[in-house]
Order: structure tokens, then sequence, then C-alpha cells
């Protein structure tokens, strides 16, 4: 935690099972990812920077319904399917 | 309704989940709408292929706005979107686009009428305060099935407004009169239909409990996805009375996520997603920040209804009504404006219009077409006036006749019943049937005074010039009698006054 992360929590959030050596080389990597933020923030930049970001409403889409893929295009992409729906592992939050 | 005790305080918010009225999605061109085959509505964007970018819908930003409006919201310049991250099945891009910093509605509130002590009294007023509304998409819908579940991402992507309330809410009964007041707001305004049997309205509440005075909120729970204006308000009641209980018996409440089994009637502990409230938010690279015109903002500003308890207040006090006719009206702004056309042909008697739509027209509509789901399921649902076969000067022609003593309250129900199976003008139904009322006053007269000629009245008269005024109705019975219905009560009245004085 001395660099301001949990590499182990991180990893568990982000599904990813570590070796200790990947856990070394990936907390020394985000440190440096980190550190370069760090950098960003302490630069004295102009306020009003967010404007290269910003768009006005010329940039918004129509609600125009354009065409779809189809049940059998999107089953097809997915690693199993049944009846048209998309096939995973029981997930469940219901009364148990 | 509650069983509260009075030491006790529920303090309650509620996060409203409401899909936006467009055609398309909120950040894809896919169309949407209910009962479609599973991932029939589905593009590249929706499931976040390699390649693909979100745009903006500007339909579904308008809506947003016009919400805000209508809640008296601030509408900042700026808005952005931040991704959710989160791993399942629900949510094809392991990230939901949503608005965590910048939202495009900030505070704002609504005005709630909470029962009266009877349905013709108005109950009281209160304003519960939006905290802000922001504009995501919404995820797909699981099934399950055996030791696997299924995955439809139709309702994914779908506009999806956030309304977020300040935790303003005191008891069940105030909210349910919030997401009645809300539901009215949206649909009046066409910023959503809130249909609850497609799920298109749906809240997570929060509700946690205080001893009364104290300052400090007690510790909260969050029951997610209700679906229901009944199951928030028995949710309110059931976690205000588990709580108190809880507390009572010297527990402390866990700050947890719960679900809602409607069919028990009971609540119960969500099992806990590992880390899920662990959302690494960031702001989404994909889409920029968005300037908000304020031409958009006037622009929009313009198609703000009347707020539903204007209205009410405005027929009630300029127009005379009374408060039931007034509340029934209200609460659906094409029949609102409807009984505004028709007061418009006939000024004089808003409210004989208002009892003649309020309730036999309402009656008839409803009977003669089968009405939809709403959220609100104790609520009536929205009649369809497009196929009404009476227009509204027409209404105003029947009220209009029988406040001119053509025709009898009595034969206007029956003139009315014609209208609404013909379309036919109620003077033309009045004509045809024979019913227009005997106001020729030279043969009245004469009927009036044989009448009071008549011994068997003698006593009935001497009452009345005693002083007794009901007495002059005995008399009205035997005229009508003799004039088969058709005389003008009004001018017997004022016969009977005249030869009697």
């Amino acid at each position: 935690m001395a660099e301001g992360f949990d590499i182990d929590h991180l990893a568990k959030l982000a599904r990813l099972s570590l070796t200790a050596e990947e856990k070394a080389l990936y907390s020394s990597q985000l440190s440096q990812i980190l550190g370069h933020f760090q950098a960003l923030a302490d630069a004295d930049l102009p306020a009003t920077i967010d404007d290269a970001r910003v768009v006005d409403e010329a940039a918004l889409r129509s609600d125009e319904p354009g065409p779809v893929l189809g049940a059998a295009a999107v089953t097809r992409i997915a690693p199993a399917s049944r009846d048209g729906q998309i096939s995973v592992p029981r997930v469940v939050d219901d009364e148990s | 309704m509650s069983n509260v005790p009075s030491d006790w305080e529920v303090v309650i918010g509620l996060e409203v989940h409401v899909q936006l009225r467009t055609r398309a999605k909120v950040f894809a061109s896919s169309p949407w709408g209910f009962g479609k085959e599973p991932n029939e509505q589905v593009d590249p964007v929706v499931l976040g292929l390699p390649g693909t970018l979100p745009v903006v819908n500007r339909e579904a930003v308008e809506k947003a706005i016009l919400f805000g409006l209508v809640v008296g919201a601030e509408i900042p310049e700026r808005c952005a979107w931040d991704r959710k991250n989160y791993f399942y099945p629900d949510n094809p891009k392991n990230y939901q686009l949503t608005q965590k910093d910048f939202p495009v509605v900030v505070g704002g509130q609504v005005e709630i009428e909470l029962p009266g002590a009877s349905r013709n009294v108005m109950g009281e007023h209160k304003f519960i305060r939006i905290h802000h509304a922001h504009l995501e998409e919404d995820v797909g819908k699981l099934s399950h099935a055996g030791s696997g579940s299924l995955v439809d991402y139709n309702r994914a992507g779908v506009p999806l407004l956030e309304i977020v309330t300040e935790p303003d809410l005191r008891s069940s009964a105030e909210a349910e009169a919030f997401l009645r007041s809300l539901v009215a707001m949206l649909t009046q305004a066409g910023v959503a239909d809130c249909d609850m049997e497609k799920g298109q309205l749906r809240c997570d509440c929060n509700v946690s409990v205080r001893r009364r005075g104290a300052e400090k909120l007690g510790t909260r729970t969050e029951t997610k996805n209700l679906n229901s204006i009944s199951s928030v308000r028995d949710t309110v009641i059931y976690e205000t009375a588990r709580q108190i209980r809880e507390l009572e018996a010297g527990r402390a409440i866990t700050q947890e996520t719960r679900g809602w089994n409607a069919e028990l009637a009971r609540g119960y502990v969500l099992r806990d997603k590992e880390d899920a409230h662990d959302y690494r938010y960031f702001p989404d690279p994909d889409i920029p920040t968005l300037k908000i015109s304020r031409e958009t903002v006037a622009r929009l500003a313009k198609q703000v209804p009347e707020n539903l308890y204007d209205r009410q207040r405005r027929y009630v006090e300029k127009l005379g009504l009374p408060y039931t006719a007034a509340s029934v009206l209200v609460n659906d702004r094409a029949l609102a404006e409807w009984f505004e056309a028709a007061v418009a042909a006939h000024p004089a008697n808003p409210s004989g219009i208002a009892n003649l739509v309020a309730n036999d027209l309402l009656r008839d509509l409803a009977a003669s077409a089968g009405a939809a789901g709403a959220f609100d399921e104790a609520a009536p649902a929205p009649v369809s006036l497009a196929s009404c076969p009476i227009k509204p000067a027409q209404l105003a022609g029947l009220v209009k006749l029988t406040d001119d003593g053509v025709i009898s309250k009595q034969q206007a129900k029956e003139v009315f019943a014609e209208m609404f199976k013909t379309g036919r003008d109620a003077a033309a139904i009045v004509d045809a049937k024979g019913l227009r009322q005997n106001s020729d006053t030279g043969e009245l007269e004469k009927i009036v005074q044989e009448v009071i000629a008549d011994p068997a009245v003698a006593k009935s008269i001497a009452e009345y010039r005693a002083g007794n005024e009901k007495a002059i109705n005995a008399l009205k019975g035997p005229i009508m009698k003799r004039t088969q219905g058709k005389a003008n009560p009004v001018l017997i009245d004022q016969l009977l006054r005249k030869f009697l004085a």
C-alpha cells in the first residue's frame, strides 16, 4: 500500500490471478504510471484546459433508429448461447 | 397506514430509474422497445465491440433537460460521462456509462400531495428536493435457468435517467405520494411513459430510522430494484419496522443492500457481490464533455406543461371546481386539456362540465378501452381521448342545454349516453327524442294553477305560506306528472312562487 494502491485488491477487481513476480512487476509499473499523473497534477496548467475535450450539441446524434445485428449474429460471437440468448455461468442475487 | 412508534422517525431517500421516451438507444442508434425477441435490438456499439464509439442521443439529453426544467432544477453548462466499472454479465462492456461528477440536472423539487382525511378533502402538500438526475445507459436482462444464466441485451443501452432525491421523505405515504407526483410530471411532459409492466420505472429505496429529535441520520439500508409504487410503500413499512425492532433489541443496523420479495411481502439481504461498491469511476475517454447551450434550455422551457398542482389550485380557486373533480382531471394532462377546451366553449359552468368529464366520460372511456398498466397500479390508467366519440364542444353543448333548463339533469345523463354511443350533438339527440322541456309559460301556467287549486295540496300550500320553504316541493311532483316530466323545473319553481306569493 506504500505507493497508494493495493496490488492484491486491484488484481481481484480486475479478475486477474497474479504470481509473486507479476505482482512485483506490475506494482513497479503502476507506481510509475501514477507518478506520471502526479507530475501532470503538479504542472501549472491553465484552468480552461478541459475545453479541448468539450463539444457542443452539434456533436450529438439524432434519435434515428439504425440497423441491428440480429440475435443470430449476436449469439454467434458469444462463447455459448441458447434460444437466442447468451449463456453464462449462473449468477444470482435473488432470495436464497 | 404505518405503525411507526411516535418516538421514532423514518428517513427515506429514493433513486428512481426512468427509461426516457426515445426511439433509439442513448449512445447507439439501435432501436429499443418492449416485447421484442431476445438480442434483436442490439448493435456493435451496444455490445462495445472493438472499433465502436458511443455518440450521445440528442433526444435523450433533451428529455433529461426537460425533466430538470419540470422540477425547477439547474441545468449546468456542462455535463460529462464516466465509466462505472464492474464485471457482471448484464453489462456487455464491463462498465456502465453514467454521469458521476457532472450530471445533466442539479437540484429541483417535486411538490407532493398527501392523502386527505377523505376522498373529497385535499391532503397536506410538501416539497421533496431532488439532489440531481443523471443520464446513463440501462443494462441487459438476466434470466436464470438451471445451472446457467441467460442474457438478453435488448435493454442494454436504453436511455435511463436516474433521479436521486434528498432524504426528505418521512413516511411510506410520502414515498407513495412522491412517486405518484413524479410519474404524473414525467408522463405529462412526455419525458417518459413510466409503464410498470414494461419495467420502465424502477426504484432503489434508502431507509433509516432515528429517535425523534435526533439530528444524526441512522445507518441506512438500500433496497434495490422495486418496480411498483406498492413495492416501495411495502418496503418502507417493512424496513422501518425491522430496523426499529433491531435497535430496540440493542442490535446495530448493518449498512447493506437488500432485495424485496413482493410475493412473500418481505425483504432479504442481497448476497454481497464482492467489492460491488469499488466501481473505479473515471471519465469516459470516448465521450467528450457536452456543453449545453442556454438557447436549448430556453427552447425546452417552453415545452414544460403547467405543474399539476398549479393546475389543481387554478381549477379550485379560479374555476370553482370541487377538489374531488379537480384532482381527477389534473392527473391526466390530455384529460385536463380536453376539459379546458369544453370550458372554453361554455365558460359559464366549469363545475358542470367537470362533473360530466370526471364521472360519466371517464367511466365510459374506461369501459370502452382496456387500459394499460402503469407503474402505479392503484391509480386509474390514463384513458385514450383520441378515440373519444364526444368532442369537448359537444359536451359543452350538453351542459349548456341543462343550464338553460332545456333538459333536466336526469335527462342529461340519458343524452350523454346517447352522445357517447353515436357522437351526435346533444341538441340533435334532444330534438330526436322529444326531450325538450316544456318552457311554454302559458300552458305551464294553466297546469300550475290547476294543481294549486287541487284540495289535496292545500296543506302543503298552507305550510309554505307559514314559512316552510320546503313545502313547495310537494307541489312540483304533480306538475311534473301532468307534463310527462317535460316541464322546466326552474320555470315551475318560478311560477309556483309567483302564484303563491
